[in-house]
């Protein structure tokens, strides 16, 4: 039975057994995706009403009718990300192994982010109720709202995560210390490269076209996310190693790259790191913070963007749902960007988002 | 008249409105139906047209329309729908309207959160009630020692034996110091006691004890109105650390904590000012409610027209936004396409607008244009089925002949010579039959099944394909696989019986006059075949017979009706280099054929005076000849007046081979003249300087739009010609043998409603006595089923498909080019249908 399992499974044909139709769909909500044309026209609106008429000519459809005007860029906000958790939980709740662990796997980001934002958030002694509206709903789970209880790492693990998925990844960061800013941010990044690394490994036992494309997409999540943390690290009292310790290993920058990361001091040194690696050093050498210049941010959401779509190039694989979700997101925030932009009145940055396509 | 046959005529209008007067001229004819706007502003955003404020406040009301729809429904009041069409209001009613909305939603919006208050205030009193009440289970489970004493001293929640009753570990150990021990008490959603628990045992170190019990009613929710199950829990604690510990999880799992009084006394108090409040509650919610559905049921009885009203003022609108703005005269032009025969009417339609807002009046001119109109076919209930049927394979070209006047008759025919039985036919007639009976109240119903509505649509279909069915089987001679013997036999049998006992097979001889009356039977089969050994191959001949004769004159008919085209479009190059040589083409060897068919069927057969060479026995095989005339091969002639003859009539081989011939020549001239006389004009045209030829050989008519001359690609002209003859020519070969699957399936539908019978309903009638009855009331049933289920049901869709496949394919590719694109006119009624079945699909 095993033996005839892993030749279904070698089997790229076979995928569609089982997730053909879900692909078909994700495919489908694909091409619903907005266009250079229409970004073209949404540039062009006046105000958030104009944004809302154009948009129900697109496959959002009348996602906003049944909202009073005028509009606020919040419930625009809102509802982007409304429709697409609707559709990501209908595939979810369609799907079977091994996409529903591989989809799975895509939600506990979000339960990471969302964490971090109610601890942060009680530290400042917000109330939890106040703090949930804004957490992702594709992170939420049950004992979500019982974050505060923890005081310490420790306590955080034990009482609420050990029942989550989350608990696997977690088991770096406990400590008696009390909760405080770097500590949270410090926690964020451990569970991240727990979860990136995990989420890597499990898409190479995949195998087959998944890990094709899975692999270079959460490689160069991580070599992102090592770059971040080193840029944003000058300047705060994390020590050199601590910080090495909060790299993933599975991108293409470990390990040299990551040793040299660590050593790094300033701006320039991350910028020396990336001239080794082709694609990175496309990435930095265009970046900027002068008028005119793209962000590095920008420019990597650029380069994901980029991948995502490419993901979609091959077939019977998992990463199209990966992909799909990542840049709906993207467009997510591309609009409501350019609803800020209109809101405010600010247009000379309203051109700033990032084409998808 | 005509437009039956060919598309109305349709011509490009310019129309100049005032601005006043714009948007009733724009209701009136969205009432018309007739006219259909074209959009002179393509490159303009929706969101950048002039009126688009007026849009997006009919969005706005649509919106609250919506809302008050929903809350509506949720109270499940009836929505009147009287049918009536309101007019498009005036523009300025839309500011009452949209007061009048405003003022509803209000209204409601502040009963409903009135009455979400309320609820609210309810749940928590029910909770409290059932927290009074469980607790109070609690309590006495543990002893009445328990509550005074607690509260005299505490007790230590002395956890360390295991095995200790809880009620022992309650008890107050002199030992230990005067320690609180406190309790809260509250209600949560049941699904979440089971991770609230381990929760609660996790982050207190199983210091605290919990004990819950489930509320049996489910209690309403005031956000969502839904029912849900809660259970009741009570925690019993000690110290503050904890008490904080327990509150932040029970906040964090939306538990909700009453106070709950220790002594027994202060519940007993507390739960009849409960009791109290509730019922206070009770009544006033009970006002709220009918305040609510006052409301709504008020809103009820206007909701459709007013929803229909915004339709239509943002359909006038969004027709407005298609208009070009003249700024010099102050007014709007929209260009249009109107069918000429109702230019009147639209006319009237426009005096009628600018008489209500009382403006100037709209002038409407005719232009000529380039671009191809669009293709407008007037249709009633009758002949929309079958329109339908042409439309869905292609719209027809501007003004081409409409075969779909056609299809009615051809359409159920061919159908009928597949499902030839009366019996099927019956059925299907009385089906098509009541849904044309009762069609107003069956079109009234909206029914959302899609099969239902398929049906319904195709009602006429259906009534024809039965009746012509009927007939069919009456020729069959078939009724549930049986036949009639309405008139008597032709056919008798004069064996006396030992002979017909001992012969299996008895040949029964057409020349014996005792055997055969030598006139046939009066209408259709002779139903002495149903019992002949030889009936399928005497079908078969027939049946395969007619096929062919019937796909012949089918094809035929086509290509005549090219000529009408080529005729209309004045190509009378067409005619000459491809209806012509289409035509010898055919008649050489298809007609030819049917021919031989007909000669075979009148000459030969059996007699006392019939020569040798006529008897069946000496009739030639038709295939054959033709196959021996196409390969142009001879026979030898007759020896004598006592052998057979290969041929059928003298000379017969000559005439032969020179048909052939003609067809052979046919094929060059259809591949060649055309483009070669192409050639020879543009090259005239060449040496002339001017375009004059191309009209002499192709005018166009007046009416028709005046194609812009392009220089013709020679050899792309060559390849067109290429195709269309290899595919005509290969085309007229397998189409013919196309037709022939109005014999296969015939002959299907036939075997199987034979196999039906012989296999089900024969076990029933040859089960004798009383048993036999009874089987037979099952079999029957059976039987029927199958009957409706397989032989009426699949078979006819089968043979429904078959028969439109025959007229997209054999019949259509003949002449019919449907390059065309419909004519979709502004109207109000089809706007309505469309938004309706769109809210109906939202539901």
């Amino acid at each position: 039975m095993f033996i005839f399992q892993n030749i279904i499974i070698m089997l790229d044909s076979a995928f569609n057994i089982d997730c053909g139709y879900l692909e078909g769909l994700v495919r489908g909500f694909r091409n619903g995706i907005l266009r250079q044309h229409d970004y073209l026209n949404l540039v062009q609106c006046e105000s958030l009403d104009d944004l809302k008429l154009h948009l129900q000519s697109t496959d959002y459809g009348s996602f906003l009718a049944n909202e009073a005007s005028p509009l606020q860029v919040s419930v625009i906000d809102d509802k982007l990300r409304e429709k697409l958790v609707i559709e990501f939980q209908h595939m979810r709740n369609h799907a079977v192994e091994p996409l529903a662990t591989f989809m799975d796997y895509i939600t506990y980001g979000y339960m990471i982010d969302n964490i971090v934002l109610l601890i942060t958030g009680a530290l400042h002694q917000r109330p939890i109720s106040e703090l949930m509206p804004k957490c992702h709903p594709l992170g939420t789970f049950d004992q979500i709202e019982a974050i505060n209880v923890a005081n310490t790492s420790v306590e955080l693990y034990n009482a609420v995560l050990v029942d989550t998925p989350l608990a696997e990844f977690f088991g770096e960061c406990v400590s008696e210390q009390d909760l405080d800013e770097l500590n949270i941010e410090i926690i964020r990044n451990t569970l991240y490269k727990a979860y990136l690394e995990s989420f890597y490994n499990y898409c190479k036992n995949l195998g087959g076209p998944t890990a094709e494309v899975m692999c270079p997409i959460l490689a160069f999540e991580a070599d992102r996310r090592a770059f971040i943390i080193t840029v944003n690290s000058f300047g705060t009292e994390l020590t050199k190693e601590d910080r090495a310790k909060l790299y993933p290993t599975c991108g293409r920058l470990y390990p040299d790259g990551l040793a040299a990361l660590a050593r790094a001091d300033d701006p320039e040194n991350v910028k020396q790191v990336a001239e080794f690696y082709a694609e990175y050093r496309a990435l930095f050498e265009g970046a900027g913070n002068n008028p005119g210049e793209k962000t590095l941010e920008d420019k990597f959401f650029e380069y994901e963007v980029k991948l995502n779509v490419n993901a979609f190039m091959h077939q019977f694989h998992c990463g199209v749902f990966y992909s799909y979700l990542r840049l709906k997101e993207q467009e997510c925030r591309n609009i409501v960007w350019i609803s800020e932009c209109i809101a405010q009145k600010h247009r000379a940055k309203i051109d700033n988002y990032i084409p998808i396509l | 008249m005509g437009s039956l046959f060919r598309s109305e005529e349709v011509a490009l209008c310019q129309l100049f409105l005032q601005s006043e007067s714009a948007y009733t001229c724009v209701s009136e004819l969205g009432e018309l139906g007739l006219v259909q706007f074209r959009d002179l502003n393509p490159d303009v955003n929706a969101f950048q047209r002039k009126f688009v404020n007026e849009v997006r406040r009919c969005d706005e009301m649509e919106r609250k329309l919506r809302y008050l729809e929903r809350e509506i429904r949720r109270d499940a009041i009836p929505m009147q729908d009287t049918g009536d069409n309101p007019e498009a209001p005036m523009p300025r009613e839309m500011i009452d309207l949209e007061a009048n909305f405003e003022k509803l939603e209000n209204e409601l919006k502040e009963v409903n959160s009135n009455a979400e208050a309320l609820k609210r205030n309810y749940l928590e009193l029910t909770e409290l009630r059932h927290i009074l009440k469980k607790t109070q289970v609690f309590f006495d489970e543990e002893g009445h020692l328990w509550p005074w004493q607690a509260e005299r001293d505490g007790c230590a929640g002395n956890l360390d034996g295991g095995s200790v009753s809880l009620t022992q570990n309650l008890l107050p150990d002199e030992a230990k110091g005067p320690i609180q021990l406190g309790f809260v008490a509250g209600v949560i959603l049941r699904e979440r006691v089971a991770s609230f628990e381990r929760m609660l045992w996790r982050a207190c170190r199983g210091n605290v004890f919990l004990r819950q019990a489930q509320i049996e009613e489910p209690l309403e929710d005031p956000a969502t109105g839904e029912q849900v199950y809660k259970s009741v829990f009570i925690i019993f604690f000690q110290g503050e650390q904890l008490k904080l510990r327990v509150k932040k999880i029970c906040e964090g799992f939306r538990a909700t904590m009453y106070p709950c009084p220790e002594a027994p006394a202060d519940r007993r108090e507390m739960a009849m000012g409960v009791k109290t409040r509730l019922d206070d509650l009770n009544t006033v919610l009970s006002q709220t409610q009918d305040h609510r559905h006052r409301v709504l049921v008020s809103a009820a009885r206007n909701l459709r027209s007013w929803m229909l009203k915004v339709w239509k003022i943002k359909a006038i609108y969004h027709s407005l936004n298609m208009f070009n703005i003249d700024t010099i005269q102050n007014g709007l032009i929209a260009e249009c396409w109107i069918p000429v025969p109702d230019l009147e009417t639209v006319q009237l339609a426009l005096r009628r607008g600018t008489e209500k807002s009382g403006s100037l009046p709209a002038i409407l001119n005719r232009l000529s244009c380039v671009e191809s109109p669009p293709t407008f076919h007037r249709t009633n209930k009758f002949t929309r089925a079958f329109q339908g049927l042409i439309d869905s394979y292609g719209v027809a070209s501007y003004r081409e002949m409409n075969p779909a006047v056609y299809t009615i008759i051809t359409f159920p025919f061919l159908f009928a010579i597949m499902f030839g039985d009366l019996g099927h036919g019956i059925i299907m007639t009385l089906f098509g039959a009541w849904m044309v009976w009762k069609e107003k109240p069956l079109s009234v119903k909206k029914v959302d099944s899609e099969i239902w509505n398929i049906f319904f649509g195709g009602r006429y279909i259906i009534l024809l394909m039965g009746t012509f069915s009927m007939y069919t089987g009456i020729i069959y001679n078939d009724v549930f696989s049986k036949s009639l013997n309405l008139f008597g036999s032709s056919w008798h049998v004069p064996f006396n019986e030992s002979t017909i006992r001992d012969n299996r097979e008895i040949m029964l001889d057409p020349k014996q006059p005792d055997q055969y009356e030598g006139t046939p039977y009066p209408i259709g089969l002779d139903p002495l075949w149903q019992l002949a050994a030889n009936k399928i191959n005497f079908l078969n001949s027939y049946k395969m017979k007619i096929s062919i004769i019937f796909g012949i004159v089918h094809m035929m008919f086509g290509i005549i009706l090219s000529l009408w085209n080529h005729r209309f479009f004045n190509r009378r190059l067409n005619v000459l280099c491809e209806f012509i040589p289409q035509v010898l083409f055919m008649s050489c060897l298809f007609v030819y054929l049917t021919l031989l068919v007909f000669i075979k069927w009148v000459n030969y057969g059996a007699g006392e005076d019939v020569p040798l060479v006529l008897t069946p026995g000496c009739a030639p095989s038709i295939l054959i000849t033709f196959i021996n005339m196409v390969l142009m091969k001879g026979y030898e002639e007759a020896k004598g007046p006592n052998s057979c003859s290969a041929y059928m009539y003298d000379g017969q081989f000559y005439l032969q081979r020179m048909m052939v011939v003609v067809a052979v020549i046919c094929v060059p001239w259809m591949l060649v003249a055309k483009p070669y006389f192409l050639y020879r004009a543009s090259k005239q045209r060449a040496m002339l300087g001017t375009g004059g030829v191309e009209g002499a050989m192709e005018e166009t008519p007046s009416t028709m739009p005046v194609q812009p001359a392009e220089d013709h690609d020679m050899s792309e002209i060559l390849i067109h010609q290429g195709i269309h003859t290899i595919e005509f020519v290969l085309g007229s070969v397998s189409h013919t043998a196309s037709y022939l699957r109005l014999w296969a399936l015939s002959l299907a539908h036939a075997q199987l409603s034979e196999v039906l019978w012989g296999m089900v309903l024969r076990i029933g009638l040859s089960t004798a006595g009383t048993t036999g009855g009874f089987a037979m009331y099952f079999i029957f049933a059976a039987w029927a089923t199958l009957t409706v289920v397989i032989l009426v049901l699949m078979e006819g869709l089968s043979a429904f498909l078959h028969t439109l496949r025959l007229h997209w394919v054999e019949f259509q590719s003949k002449f019919y080019e449907g390059q065309g694109y419909a004519f979709v006119p502004f109207s109000f009624d089809s706007i309505l249908e469309a938004n309706e079945s769109t809210v109906t699909e939202a539901k």
